[in-house]
């Protein structure tokens, strides 16, 4: 090991961050007040944007969780420059965790599954009683507890490991980080799958696709990787960054970035292929409601600015290694994965294009408090491990970075 | 903090460029041709004479000589062609998304997995014309003009396309969303296990193992066990969507499949491609290349035995009683079938012997000396 590179404390986030917090938190406290007020009269209402909202933050802080995870299984400098930034991502998981609890309550405004009586369709009524072992409150809350349970203690161990990295004596943590990471990531593809199942697809309990769980599982992995460009981009007007952040690195998440709209894309297409090819009524139902009333003028919009205007930016070698113009990609693909959620979940309950109050505001709400959150966790440690042997490559100043 | 476990090497210390061409280059120059692999070469030809055998009598007799009939009309020639596909996309991967990746470990397998895609892809070409009963009309395979424009996006990925010929179709098994991804994980999956069961005898018998070394074995063992789960997770979802969906007939499939007539090889398949593999997180066994040779020989027939479990047991039973039937493949399926794996072993023998089975230059690349210095 060689002489420190960076003191610690000096790769500590800019106190700006700070400033962030407190301007987060307040909007966060104001907006959910209202939204809070809102939700007494229309709760209704409230809970679709609820959960649009909750699966969307939560994308952010799950898939930071992956991507720290395929880290520690690759290496590589484009993975310690986020490192830290999607290490407080994912502490975020115990304020989902909270954030989930007032589902629970709503479950009866959303899932029709929850009142099965109050269901007029025979044929749906009869699946119902088939499927009730699964799709039945007691289930959905049993099934929470297992899912949080497994992502909390996974971000606990991740960040306590890379904590232990920060202050001496430094153990070396990187075989242990490997070990968790590859039961990790499988654990995370098993818990997601049933979540997205439970949350979003049983939405409309007739239908079924065996792909759906991996469309938002990789819809996850896509927004944490724009929301963690999007941060580097804003910690990169102060130090540490701005001597840190190399365009390479920017290059590989510009890579990154692309190769997740592709698969993002890749996943959406087969779908939607198969099931126009097959034609079933069962089927079909679910696109012939996301193509009607106003919501094919959404599908499209997916088809060109979830796809096609990102993978052209994106080929572009200029674009992909120049942040400041990168990022603005980011915002905006961050912007579309929520698109991509409103339109999975609000068709269900509204044949014609509809925007709530609820579907804007409280997104807002509980993203001001998530990134209040997020801001106070990413203050809490360096923005890179110095004592990481593998931190070298990010800490060497950049003529001394050869090959 | 200093003892990082360091990985094996991806090329022994103690080469230079002059030993490294010499070393790859004498096996094709200077080197006599062993009694051995006449002896391998001639068995495989002998069984590739079966095949040219097997092929002629089918031209003579039509596809009435094979199993199918109705209601299995995709017998051996669609499994065997779905499983020759999906090995050569191992060469695929190693080749381009691998150098995508920067995975410089590549570099020693990488042409004798090239080599590998292209005998098996020969292999799968064969079957779509020997199956289609009048062969001399095989150019009506060729795409007829552009319906409903499907055709551009469907290039851009041939496993994918290969499982959308089934998932398209209304057939229970066949037609579900999960099976483009699905289709090329399990094609990297079994492509693996074909590169290790050449690489690993390959590299003892001419003595390469400082070049095909522990790291190759290990990571290649490693993208096996992860495809394999990704397999594994497709079963999983399928089941399970196959009894939440309540479509009876997705619910009779995995019922037949776990207790009709052909339950005994969808056993076989959740043991070879689930079930085994799973040792693979022994790095002990990842590293050995016994016992990674034969859990790679189970990975290839638990690939095969998925696609007889979809395409046969899907067409056996779908939705009318009435039509239900059995599938017994003929002693020429299964001359057919053999006679495919002795065409591709002659073949990498023939490449063994006239070309250099490693990139010298790549692997060149891989020595300190070829660091350039800023």
């Amino acid at each position: 090991m060689s002489a420190l590179l960076w003191k610690p404390e000096d790769l500590l986030a800019p106190p700006i961050v700070k400033v962030y917090q407190r301007r987060f938190l307040i909007a966060g406290v104001v907006a959910s007040v209202i939204v809070i007020i809102g939700g007494f009269f229309q709760p209704r209402v409230f809970f679709r944007g609820y959960l649009i909202s909750f699966m969307d933050w939560l994308g952010v802080a799950l898939g930071s969780m992956v991507i720290l995870m395929l880290r520690h299984l690759t290496k590589g400098g484009w993975g310690m420059i986020i490192r830290r930034i999607q290490g407080a991502a994912m502490r975020t998981i115990p304020l989902m965790t909270v954030f989930f609890i007032p589902l629970i309550f709503g479950a009866r405004y959303l899932y029709i599954w929850t009142q099965p009586d109050k269901v007029s369709d025979p044929h749906l009524r009869k699946h119902l009683e088939e499927v009730s072992s699964y799709l039945s409150l007691k289930g959905f809350v049993l099934r929470a507890l297992v899912y949080f349970a497994i992502w909390n203690l996974l971000s606990y161990l991740l960040t306590k490991w890379s904590k232990e990295q920060d202050t001496p004596p430094v153990r070396d943590n990187s075989q242990r980080f490997k070990v968790l990471s590859g039961p990790g990531i499988i654990l995370y593809g098993f818990t997601i799958s049933f979540a997205a199942i439970d949350w979003v697809m049983s939405l409309d309990p007739s239908w079924f696709s065996t792909i759906y769980p991996l469309i938002i599982l990789i819809g996850e992995v896509l927004s944490a990787f724009c929301f963690a460009i999007v941060v580097e981009r804003v910690l990169f007007n102060y130090r540490p960054m701005s001597e840190l952040l190399k365009p390479e690195y920017v290059h590989d998440h510009g890579k990154f970035m692309l190769t997740f709209i592709m698969v993002w894309a890749y996943f959406s297409f087969s779908q939607w292929l198969i099931i126009w090819a097959g034609d079933l009524p069962e089927e079909i139902s679910f696109y012939l409601r996301r193509i009607n009333g106003g919501w094919g003028w959404v599908a499209i919009a997916l088809v060109l600015f979830h796809f096609a205007m990102p993978f052209i930016l994106l080929l572009s070698r200029p674009f992909k290694r120049d942040i400041t113009r990168l990022v603005w990609l980011a915002v905006w693909m961050l912007f579309m994965r929520y698109v991509d959620l409103f339109w999975l979940a609000e068709a269900n309950f509204s044949e014609t294009f509809t925007v709530t109050w609820a579907d804007i505001a409280v997104p807002i709400a509980m993203g001001c408090l998530w990134l209040a959150y997020f801001c106070r966790n990413l203050s809490s440690m360096p923005l890179v491990p110095a004592y990481d042997s593998f931190a070298s490559e990010v800490l060497e100043p950049a003529h001394e970075h050869s090959v | 903090m200093d003892e990082q476990p360091t990985p094996a090497p991806v090329i022994e210390p103690g080469y230079t460029f002059g030993t490294v061409t010499d070393k790859i280059s004498s096996i094709v120059l200077t080197r006599p041709t062993s009694n051995g692999w006449f002896l391998g070469f001639g068995v495989a030809f002998l069984v590739t004479m079966g095949l040219l055998y097997a092929i002629g009598y089918l031209f003579l007799k039509g596809v009435g000589i094979w199993g199918v009939n109705i209601p299995v009309g995709w017998g051996f020639a669609i499994v065997n062609f779905v499983w020759w596909i999906g090995i050569g996309h191992a060469g695929t991967l190693i080749s381009a998304i691998l150098l995508l990746l920067r995975q410089s470990w590549r570099n020693s397998i990488n042409r004798f997995a090239e080599a590998m895609t292209l005998f098996a892809v020969a292999c799968a070409g064969m079957f779509p014309v020997l199956h289609l009963g009048r062969p001399w009309l095989a150019y009506w395979l060729f795409p007829y003009p552009n319906t409903m424009n499907v055709w551009p996006p469907l290039v851009l990925s041939v496993h994918t396309v290969v499982s959308f010929d089934f998932a398209i179709g209304q057939v229970p098994g066949w037609h579900t969303t999960i099976f483009p991804p699905y289709f090329v994980a399990g094609a990297i999956y079994s492509g693996f296990a074909m590169v290790l069961m050449l690489a690993i005898p390959i590299r003892k018998f001419y003595g390469l193992e400082d070049f095909i070394t522990e790291r190759h074995l290990n990571n290649s063992a490693k993208v096996m066990l992860a495809t394999g789960l990704i397999v594994a997770y497709g079963y999983g979802i399928e089941a399970f969507m196959g009894w939440y969906g309540g479509n009876r007939y997705d619910a009779f499939l995995l019922w037949n499949r776990l207790h009709g007539p052909y339950s005994f090889f969808y056993y076989m398949l959740l043991l070879c491609n689930i079930g085994i593999p799973q040792v693979l997180w022994i790095k002990r066994l990842r590293t050995s290349p016994f016992w990674l040779f034969l859990i790679s020989g189970v990975v290839l027939v638990g690939m095969w035995l998925e696609r007889f479990i979809i395409v046969v047991v899907s067409l056996q039973r779908d939705f009318l009683t009435s039509s239900w039937g059995m599938y017994y493949p003929t002693r020429w399926d299964w001359m057919t079938f053999i006679g495919t794996i002795g065409f591709f072993l002659a073949c990498m023998f023939l490449f063994l012997r006239v070309l250099p089975m490693i990139s010298i230059f790549e692997m060149r690349t891989l020595l300190p000396e070829a660091e350039v210095k800023e």
